[in-house]
């Protein structure tokens, strides 16, 4: 005879354990992030919404046999036409090794799901943002009136009613005491002017929080699959990074060839054309989006181009006046070169960073490039960046954004 | 939605156990615990055990669990029996009445087959569930111990299961301490005539191979305080009680399944248990494309014993083999070319994996071959302590039988046993036909 009994358990035996886990996910989380923005069409999206990202799994290492010749496998057929030498499906003889027991070589990843808020958390962490420059981030003031004290002068809708009627309600009080008032007879006690009391409005600096980012990408025949991956995840980061430091944000993507025009999200980072390239189309459709819906007295604007650096000559110098401009209204405008083909000169020992004079001279070997001809813009509010793979770009927001040492 | 009732469940059981005892079947007394689906869950993270010490590693078996079920790449089990006296049995509160039937004859099978089989006669089931609750109570107290705390307790933890195999595969033979060996080789060299043991050193550690890394660590190693001792020793149990588990694993599954068939077929179930019922069966008796499904395995195996010497030889063979016995005594030819079973490895210079051999006259012999050095505990790697240095080296070896270690896991858990042992270690082995040394 058998037992039965229902289980009533009101804790979760495993949840402290999975906690554990979920601490060592997080890291692994760190070290796959490359992937996740690759993966996923995430910018623009609310913060709130969940993603699924997949981690590579915390290994347990045991002593295995290795996956090769000497280590056979056994599987049963389906149809009795196997031959000797016969290639069989690598995901299933894959799969079978790991399924052996014991043998743990196949690679295991999870499915985690994960706050795009808790993930941008991951990414500023791991930069060390916090000790970053906040100065960078000032936010623009605009005055806002609000009411600060009382006055006897003032106009009619400011009355306050609280402290007039106070003020009248001593008076009766004082008529009563010297015998000027009975408050016994029918007579009313009315207002005297002098009661009048006016809310004061004082002009209050307030802060403004609400960004806008515009997302500037050349997507010329020349901007291969790799450099706008590169791109992407630059996009991405930021967008994170500058949702983080303001409440409101809001992006505008604008791509251009020879033209440029204001896209959706999906169409800024999907769409493959062909062309030329002049990036003063893209400068002058930004500076006209500012100009109509974003007064730079209300807006914090930032603008971010991407591209290869390939523009067209004739090209450059319109671009270079119009960079300027854009300057004056933004808070901070960037200009980056995604060249995966060139060696980044940090890789270079005696090159350690591109604010090195001695990268700027080798930039300066092309005097007609964009690169070269943006030198003199460079400041606190112009930044110019060089990007040669997508993992360059955590270095390169304390580029962007950092103190200089 | 359920269709049952626990006054349904107990009349079922009844039934089935009065068909059980009927096949001479034997086993311990069954407590079921009716859980839900996410205890369900955790149960399995932590194999079944209704205690068991926290780590990481246990919450990382329920988040695999719960993805691959959310993917719909994995149903939960319906059975799931701990080796414990009472056994231990989990049924899903979600789950239908004939799937309950079929769970419950499936573990009569099982608990008779841990209550029978020699491979657990050493398992003492009555101290399986105090054992694992004494480990969880003192390692939680590590945990809590501010002097301690657990990250302390996980490096050990870490670095014990990594070689948490690395203990002797046969169940039930004691390892004597040093000192007790010791005295067995003075015995040795006093009684020997022939002059064996002239050249035996006495003094050297160990005196013979040792195949349990851990226990020599908690013996030998002089880094080690004593609650770090007392883990390592917890990990070291907790092996004993899965090796005759891994050591059984294909019979074990293919003896249930037989006796569920079996059990079911006399209990006349109504149709709208008996059909669904006959199509979870055949799932699970499925052959596994490409791999090797060990309840269809077992269960051919027994179905074929029983076909040619009949159902007493199949309860003498769930008694007296192991995995490794079993297949070597009962899958012949004709089985291995029925079941279609072929070996195949993965070609590192093409990139690709190809058939060696398959169940033909030629090759069927060193296709049971290659399935049996695959099977449990087989298919992990044996390493051994050769010596201890005077510096307190510790020299590991492993004992290579054609097949070379992955390079790269074995780095790591070399690491994990350094941390352990906490002086130097070297690990030799061959690569690729060169002495290797780590």
């Amino acid at each position: 005879m058998s037992t039965f009994r229902e289980h009533k358990s009101i804790v979760d035996r495993a949840a402290a354990d999975r906690v554990r886990h979920k601490k060592k996910i997080e890291k692994a989380i760190k070290e796959s992030i490359k992937d996740v923005i690759a993966n996923e069409s995430i910018i623009g999206q609310n913060g709130k919404k969940k993603i699924r990202i997949p981690v590579k799994g915390i290994k347990e290492y045991r002593f295995i046999y290795g996956n090769n010749e000497k280590n056979g496998q056994v599987g049963s057929g389906g149809k009795h036409d196997l031959k000797r030498g016969q290639r069989i499906g690598e995901k299933r003889a894959r799969k079978a090794a790991s399924d052996n027991a014991g043998n743990e070589q196949g690679e295991e990843t999870y499915e985690v799901e994960i706050a795009l808020e808790d993930l941008a958390e991951y990414l500023f962490a791991d930069l060390e943002l916090p000790d970053l420059d906040k100065k960078r981030f000032r936010y623009l003031s605009e005055d806002v009136m609000r009411r600060k004290g009382y006055r006897f002068e003032g106009i009619r809708p400011r009355l306050s009613k609280k402290e007039t009627l106070k003020r009248k309600i001593k008076r009766k009080k004082r008529a009563i005491g010297a015998g000027a008032y009975d408050p016994d007879t029918d007579e009313r006690f009315p207002f005297h002017k002098n009661d009048l009391k006016y809310h004061y409005m004082k002009p209050h600096p307030k802060e403004n929080t609400s960004a806008v980012v515009f997302f500037l990408m050349d997507v010329s025949g020349s901007m291969t699959t790799e450099k706008k991956y590169i791109a992407r995840s630059y996009f991405f980061l930021l967008y994170q990074f500058l949702r983080h430091k303001y409440d409101k944000i809001e992006v505008v993507f604008i791509s251009h060839t020879i033209t440029a025009s204001r896209v959706s999200e999906d169409e800024f980072f999907q769409r493959i054309t062909t062309g030329g390239t002049m990036m003063s189309s893209a400068l002058e459709v930004t500076l006209d989006i500012i100009d109509k819906e974003y007064h730079p007295n209300s807006w914090n604007i930032y603008t971010f181009y991407a591209g290869d650096g390939e523009n067209w000559q004739s090209d450059n110098n319109p671009a270079i006046n119009l960079l300027s401009s854009l300057k004056e209204v933004n808070q901070m405008v960037v200009y980056t070169e995604i060249s995966p083909n060139r060696t980044h000169p940090e890789e270079e020992e005696d090159v350690p960073n591109w604010t090195d004079p001695t990268f700027a001279a080798w930039k300066e070997e092309q005097p007609d490039s964009m690169w070269t001809m943006c030198t003199h813009l460079i400041d606190s509010k112009f930044k110019r960046l060089l990007l040669t793979k997508s993992d360059q770009i955590w270095t390169s927001f304390k580029d962007i954004f950092g103190i200089k040492t | 939605m359920t269709d049952w009732t626990l006054d349904e469940l107990s009349r079922w059981d009844e039934k089935i156990c009065e068909v059980g005892e009927a096949f001479g079947l034997n086993w311990f007394d069954i407590d079921y615990e009716i859980i839900d689906f996410h205890e369900m869950i955790s149960a399995m993270s932590y194999t079944g055990l209704p205690t068991h010490y926290r780590h990481w590693s246990f919450g990382k078996a329920y988040e695999r669990t719960h993805t691959l079920y959310n993917a719909g790449a994995s149903g939960l089990p319906y059975e799931m029996i701990i080796n414990s006296n009472p056994s231990i049995s989990y049924l899903m509160s979600q789950n239908p009445m004939y799937i309950h039937i079929l769970t419950m004859a499936h573990c009569v099978g099982h608990s008779d087959f841990f209550k029978n089989n020699r491979t657990f006669a050493q398992t003492s089931p009555e101290l399986v569930i105090p054992k694992f609750k004494a480990a969880a109570k003192y390692i939680k107290a590590l945990i809590e111990d501010p002097s301690i705390g657990i990250q302390e307790v996980e490096d050990i933890l870490d670095a014990s299961h990594a070689i948490k195999y690395q203990v002797p595969r046969f169940p039930g033979i004691k390892r004597h301490s040093h000192s007790a060996l010791k005295q067995i080789y003075a015995q040795k060299i006093l009684d020997d005539e022939d002059g064996v043991y002239d050249d035996f050193d006495i003094h050297k550690i160990p005196l013979e191979r040792d195949y349990n890394i851990l226990s020599f660590i908690t013996e030998h190693s002089r880094n080690l305080n004593e609650w770090q001792r007392n883990l390592i020793s917890i990990v070291e149990e907790n092996s004993h009680y899965f090796i005759p588990q891994a050591l059984t694993k294909i019979m074990n599954e293919g003896w249930a399944v037989l006796m569920h068939e079996k059990i079911v077929q006399e209990l006349n179930l109504p149709d709208k248990y008996h059909i669904p019922f006959l199509k979870l069966h055949n799932q699970v008796v499925r052959p596994h494309l490409g791999r090797v499904n060990p309840y269809h395995l077992g269960y051919n195996i027994f179905k074929r014993l029983e076909a040619r010497s009949g159902f007493d030889a199949c309860l003498l063979a769930r008694e007296v083999h192991n995995d490794i016995t079993f297949l070597r005594n009962h899958l012949d030819e004709e089985m291995c070319h029925d079941l279609n079973l072929f070996s195949f490895s993965y070609k590192q210079s093409q990139d690709h994996s190809s058939i060696d051999e398959t169940s033909d006259t030629v090759g069927w012999e060193k296709v049971r071959d290659s399935l049996i050095k695959n099977i449990g505990l087989n298919s992990i790697p044996v390493i051994y302590v050769e010596e201890m240095q005077k510096d307190h080296t510790l020299v590991l070896r492993h004992e290579h039988d054609g097949r070379d270690l992955d390079m790269k896991y074995a780095r790591k858990v070399f690491d994990y046993i350094r941390d352990l042992w906490g002086d130097e270690i070297s690990l030799f082995t061959i690569l690729e036909n060169d002495l290797w040394e780590f």
